[in-house]
């Protein structure tokens, strides 16, 4: 009697027990004290202690950090409308964003704080505990390996779906629509420039690119193209290029009427199809096979969009222009070649990256420009640079405007001291516009495209436009996206404050540049530091002129040495028949 | 030049200063311009009911309706020019765009079988500006502009919705939402200046003032409920909602008068 109690009593405790261990999993929200202290010890500074993307140096930040209260997360690997995957939120935790000021963490957390981080993060939001299935993910597989092909039929599709209106015809994030944008909590946002693919907050990797389009940039103006938003979603490529050609027409004859119609329908079909699906209705199997087919074009059209969005980039961010990198200035005898000339496409571009200044008031913490971008030749009396550089607008005035602030207008300005220095001991003036050592610079404006200013400058409260201009050659241009500047001098000039150049002499050179429409106007900018060129000597002409004459002595000498041999021959010859 | 750096400095710091004013409030009246829902509705067919309508007007120096800036695709969208839809007022000061429902009901008739609700995307404008969807409701995006557009509906609570409608696509149906919500704004970021406003909604009694300021809730219970209004740029009386007594067949007048939320 007693063992049978024993025995159902403890069947009544485990019960118990494995009843409140379930409540307690469920229901225990997995907060540890540790991932708060981690959060607030390195994360609430900018993200702010109550996760509203509000801490006390988030004022200063463009992109602003994430408020996690609303659950919008950029970088997921989910389909749109869904949360991350505690992965996604770890690796960027892990990794950070580049061209944000968010960095990566993976030094300065262990792997485990990262994962409490994550775990605390989600507690700002109540859509993670709310939510009964895991997000849906977005299939990678059947990815489309890269080929000009691809690229190809990715560019048509980069025009047909309207990638144009943000990030330009040819991706640099100039597009007509980009000087608009804001995000959800109301602060500008510019489009990612394609061609600049190190800065995407996601990653560069192909993959990246296609859950980044698959899924949308949630909060952002980057819409999702899964699915049912997808161009002629439900229809075979076929049938989609022939849709095209007819909505491409002004009029369609009846029977084109009747031929697009009847595609439409089968396009509503497979679109109702797909709103079954995110409403959570279960697909019957020929629902479901309907889905999968016309997802499966869509993915295959989003691989090639990826690729050639790939494509616009380089393979990786340039090397900077130091060490072996070094602008160093072609010699050519003949004239300098101009802005268009075919002879630029033989150099290679020397890069030059370019930060925010945020040295003194006013400071650039959000600069849009990337870098400049040089190349150069020099002849016996003068020296061209071409400068590329990137910026998403053409500003020329100032403009006032009531939503996005004032605007000014753009600008380059290419710094040089006043004299090389004489060693590499020798002080450089100050890198920030010089100092006590004043630096020369060629100051060009988007208004005045043919024209540029040469300043001396002692500090960005001292700057004088010199009274002697000299005679420069200026030619820029913006053209989707990007400036370019053609600038031509004088190796030497007559005047004292300019820089005296001459080949074999590296000289110092730095950069600063304006996006007007990013607020850039006088001291608030974006520079480089100092960086070095050089005239690259020209292995003296005389290698070409000695070597032959060299020969032509030799020959001569053998000549004469051989002719001096057989002449004493002949005279011992004669000596002997006289003997 | 000392006094410029100064001077800089010190706009720069007026301006922060007011960022963080700024944002302050933004989200401050977040938190106040949400409609305010019954923790539960069910379905019950009414007979008899009655009929609360009133007529909402503006109070105040009305204010201009600001001319939108047309930046780009002028050809389709500056065809006509068009006025910035925060404060429509008409005749008499009626103001057009202001919800007006039923807080507190929790029993009620059901919504209309079937209804069809479009937004259209027309000459970069969306139209309506206000629009009321039942929760778990389909409603259809039309463009008839032949420009890409974005619906980019800004929600919090349900999945948020960015989808490109690309020029030649006429119709775009969107999902239903699971929850409650808004108003929330929708935006067409390609068009910047393009705005409205979606409520997600639980229950039938919510209306929508037409161009006389005028509403009507019909079929509401014989009871006492809490009448609330939401309007974009005027707020909402959540703090104070106004209580009205309906008898079974009879009419309640309200009027509202709205000043612009300071």
């Amino acid at each position: 009697m007693l063992r049978k109690r024993i025995v159902l009593l403890s069947i009544l405790l485990g019960f118990t027990l494995f009843i409140s261990i379930q409540v307690f999993t469920q229901e225990a929200p997995e907060v540890s004290a540790k991932g708060k202290e981690v959060y607030e010890e390195s994360c609430a500074h900018c993200h702010g202690t109550e996760g509203r993307g509000d801490g006390s140096a988030a004022e200063n930040l463009l992109p602003k950090p994430r408020d996690f209260t609303r659950g919008l997360y950029k970088i997921r690997s989910t389909e749109s409308g869904e949360l991350p995957t505690d992965q996604d939120l770890f690796e960027i935790i892990t990794k950070g964003m580049p061209g944000s000021s968010m960095p990566g963490w993976e030094t300065q957390l262990k792997t485990d704080e990262r994962w409490e981080v994550v775990s605390y993060i989600k507690t700002f939001y109540d859509g993670f505990k709310e939510s009964e299935t895991p997000p849906r993910q977005i299939s990678l597989k059947d990815k489309i390996p890269y080929s000009d092909e691809s690229v190809q039929i990715g560019k048509g599709l980069y025009t047909d779906l309207g990638c144009i209106e943000c990030h330009g015809n040819v991706g640099r994030g100039d597009g007509t629509s980009a000087p608009t944008l804001t995000d959800e909590w109301g602060f500008r946002t510019w489009p990612a420039n394609l061609a600049e693919n190190w800065n995407f907050r996601g990653g560069s990797d192909t993959e990246d690119i296609f859950k980044r389009f698959i899924g949308g940039i949630a909060g952002s103006p980057m819409p999702a193209f899964e699915g049912d938003s997808f161009l002629h979603f439900g229809l075979t490529s076929e049938e989609s290029k022939r849709l095209s050609v007819m909505e491409n027409k002004d009029e369609m004859t009846p029977d084109e009427e009747e031929e697009s119609g009847k595609l439409y329908e089968k396009m509503d079909e497979a679109v109702l199809v797909a709103l079954d699906r995110v409403e959570g209705t279960e697909l019957t199997p020929e629902a479901q096979k309907m889905y999968d087919d016309a997802m499966k074009i869509v993915y295959e059209k989003s691989w090639h969009l990826a690729n050639y969005v790939k494509s616009l980039s380089p393979e990786k961010r340039p090397e900077t222009a130091i060490g072996n990198n070094v602008l160093r200035s072609q010699y050519m005898a003949e004239d300098l070649p101009i802005l268009g000339d075919e002879a630029w496409d033989t150099l290679q571009e020397s890069y030059y990256p370019l930060v925010g200044q945020v040295v003194i008031e006013p400071r650039q913490f959000n600069p849009t420009i990337d870098s400049v971008r040089v190349k150069s030749f020099y002849n016996d009396t003068e020296v061209a640079f071409l400068f590329t550089w990137d910026d998403r607008t053409h500003n020329t005035e100032v403009e006032e405007n009531e939503d996005t602030g004032t605007s000014y207008e753009d600008g380059i300005a290419i710094q040089f001291p006043v004299k090389p220095p004489k060693g590499p001991t020798d002080e450089k003036p100050y890198f920030l516009w010089g100092g006590k050592k004043a630096v020369y610079v060629w100051q060009w404006k988007a208004s005045a495209q043919d024209q540029i200013t040469e300043l001396t400058v002692k500090g960005v409260n001292n700057v004088t436009v010199q009274e002697m201009q000299g005679d420069l050659s200026v030619k820029g241009e913006y053209n989707e996206g990007q400036y370019r500047l053609w600038v031509k001098r004088t190796l030497a000039t007559d005047d004292k404050k300019d820089l005296q150049l001459e080949s074999g002499v590296f000289v110092p050179i730095a950069f600063s540049a304006w996006d007007g429409a990013n607020g850039d106007n006088d001291i608030k900018r974006v520079i480089s530091s100092w960086y070095s060129f050089v005239l690259e000597p020209v292995p003296s002409s005389r290698r070409f002129i000695y070597p032959p004459i060299v020969a032509l002595l030799t020959v001569g000498f053998l000549f004469g040495l051989r002719g001096f041999v057989l002449r004493r021959n002949a005279v011992s010859v004669e000596t002997d028949t006289e003997q | 030049m000392k006094t410029k750096l100064l001077t800089s400095v010190a706009i720069l710091l007026v301006c922060s200063f007011g960022l963080i004013v700024f944002a302050d409030n933004h989200e401050k009246s977040d938190e106040m311009e949400k409609l305010v829902f019954p923790k539960a509705y069910t379905v019950k067919a009414v007979s008899g009911g009655g009929k609360i309508s009133g007529v909402i007007k503006f109070d105040g120096e009305v204010p201009e309706m600001k001319k939108l800036e047309i930046t780009k695709d002028e050809a389709v969208c500056g065809a006509e020019d068009k006025f910035d839809q925060s404060v429509v007022v008409g005749e008499d000061k009626a103001l057009k765009n202001t919800i007006v429902y039923l807080m507190d009901i929790s029993t009620g008739k059901d919504f209309e079988k079937n209804p069809k609700i479009e937004i259209d995307q027309k000459g970069c404008k969306f139209s309506p500006h206000v629009q009321i969807v039942p929760v778990g409701q389909r409603i259809t995006m039309l463009n008839t502009d032949k420009v890409n557009h974005n619906v980019h509906i800004f929600s919090t609570i349900n999945k948020p919705v960015n989808k490109q409608q690309t020029k030649t696509r006429r119709r775009m149906p969107l999902a239903g939402v699971k929850k409650a919500e808004g108003p929330v704004e929708v935006k067409c970021d390609i068009h910047g200046w393009m705005k409205a406003w979606i409520a997600y909604v639980p229950h039938p009694y919510f209306a929508v003032t037409n161009e006389k300021g005028e509403f009507t809730l019909e079929d509401v219970p014989a009871g006492t409920y809490k009448l609330g209004y939401w309007h974009e740029a005027c707020g909402s009386n959540n703090k104070e909602p106004v209580t009205v007594t309906v008898a079974a067949g009879g009419e309640v007048k309200q009027d509202f008068t709205l000043k612009l939320k300071k």
